[in-house]
């Protein structure tokens, strides 16, 4: 692990730890409703200051914390228009597959790549460090896995690109 | 005029005053009074003294026990910046025996909260800048893209003071715990 991801994964993870400390609480405008707080925003108290932890300009993690949810948004480290591209791609192939992973929200949050919603159902059922390893290890294998994907597009165009010139050589 | 306006979309609970969505924020505050710009600036500028004077400690601690509170948004953004500097100024090896000093002092807890406040409202500088000029993108004959467009280059700026300010949290967190952060996340007093 490079020298400057280290403190930004514990600083997540320990933003994440905290941020984790969820209870049920029912809807105040609707009886009988219980939806998370910090989608529907019904009202301010429950809303708790949001932060961001950032490793530099483009990658950044935004927690936003309420009393029974809690909205945590990554912005994937993004080179140049390839990696753009890829992440774009691989952001939409897991957001479209939403309900396999639980916690992962079908949108992400404007400026954000991919963004997930964890409930105080999500905290009961589930082992709340489990959660947090899991974010935890989604955002060092996302870069991973593009940057690799960008190293097998690269060598792929190189192959392609050699085979269709060889015969006017 | 009111055909065209879509009654579905118009949120009632605004126009309740007595609903949920109008609670009075201002009773969860606990009272801070103004600070006026001036002010600000007077202590920032007692704050670089100490700091040109070699007295990085006492700079941190005073610019943290007078956290401007009751400024508005450019006083606190001139504090930010003080806060930075002072942060920056002081090397990786004298952060812990520097926090340990000042969390075991009078009130110490109390700076240290504040100081978390600090590391997260730095580490948020500068964030919304939303996708606002695709100009990385060539745009298509189909006139629709559903890749947004992002400024390249130049994205590793700040990292620097960003791995000051991580470093900082790190040790921070390391001896106060994650109640520091809840702390951070519940007042309503923002830096």
């Amino acid at each position: 692990m490079s020298q400057s991801l280290r403190p930004y994964l514990s600083c997540v993870r320990s933003t994440l730890t905290a941020a984790l400390s969820l209870s049920n609480f029912a809807s105040q405008a609707a009886e009988r409703h219980n939806v998370p707080e910090i989608e529907a925003a019904s009202s301010p108290e429950l809303l708790l200051n949001p932060l961001t932890v950032s490793r530099n300009q483009e990658e950044r993690v935004f927690v936003e914390p309420s009393v029974n949810s809690v909205r945590v948004s990554i912005r994937i480290k993004q080179a140049d228009e390839i990696e753009h591209i890829l992440v774009h791609k691989f952001t939409r192939f897991l957001t479209q597959r939403a309900e396999a992973f639980f916690i992962l929200r079908r949108k992400a949050v404007p400026g954000y790549d991919i963004s997930f919603l964890i409930t105080n159902f999500h905290t009961e059922e589930m082992l709340k460090h489990k959660l947090v390893d899991f974010i935890i290890q989604f955002m060092e294998e996302v870069d991973k896995e593009i940057s690799e994907m960008k190293l097998f597009l690269n060598a792929r165009a190189r192959f392609v690109a050699e085979s269709f010139l060889t015969p006017f050589d | 005029m009111a055909a065209n306006i879509n009654w579905r979309t118009i949120n009632i609970d605004a126009l309740d005053p007595e609903s949920a969505y109008n609670f009075d924020l201002t009773t969860l505050t606990p009272a801070v009074q103004p600070v006026s710009s001036s002010e600000v600036q007077t202590l920032s500028g007692q704050v670089r003294q100490l700091l040109r004077g070699g007295n990085a400690e006492g700079a941190l601690r005073g610019a943290l026990e007078n956290a401007p509170y009751g400024a508005d948004e450019q006083g606190k953004a001139m504090h930010l910046s003080v806060v930075t500097e002072v942060l920056g100024q002081i090397r990786q090896a004298e952060m812990t025996p520097l926090l340990q000093r000042m969390y075991q002092a009078e009130g110490g807890s109390e700076l240290c909260d504040t100081l978390m406040k600090y590391l997260y409202k730095g580490m948020g500088q500068g964030t919304p800048t939303s996708n606002s000029t695709p100009k990385n993108l060539t745009p298509q004959a189909t006139g629709f893209s559903q890749v947004g467009g992002r400024h390249f280059g130049g994205g590793e700026g700040g990292g620097q003071a960003m791995s000051v300010f991580l470093s900082w949290h790190e040790k921070l967190v390391e001896m106060v715990g994650p109640g520091s952060i809840v702390r951070v996340m519940s007042d309503r007093r923002t830096v």
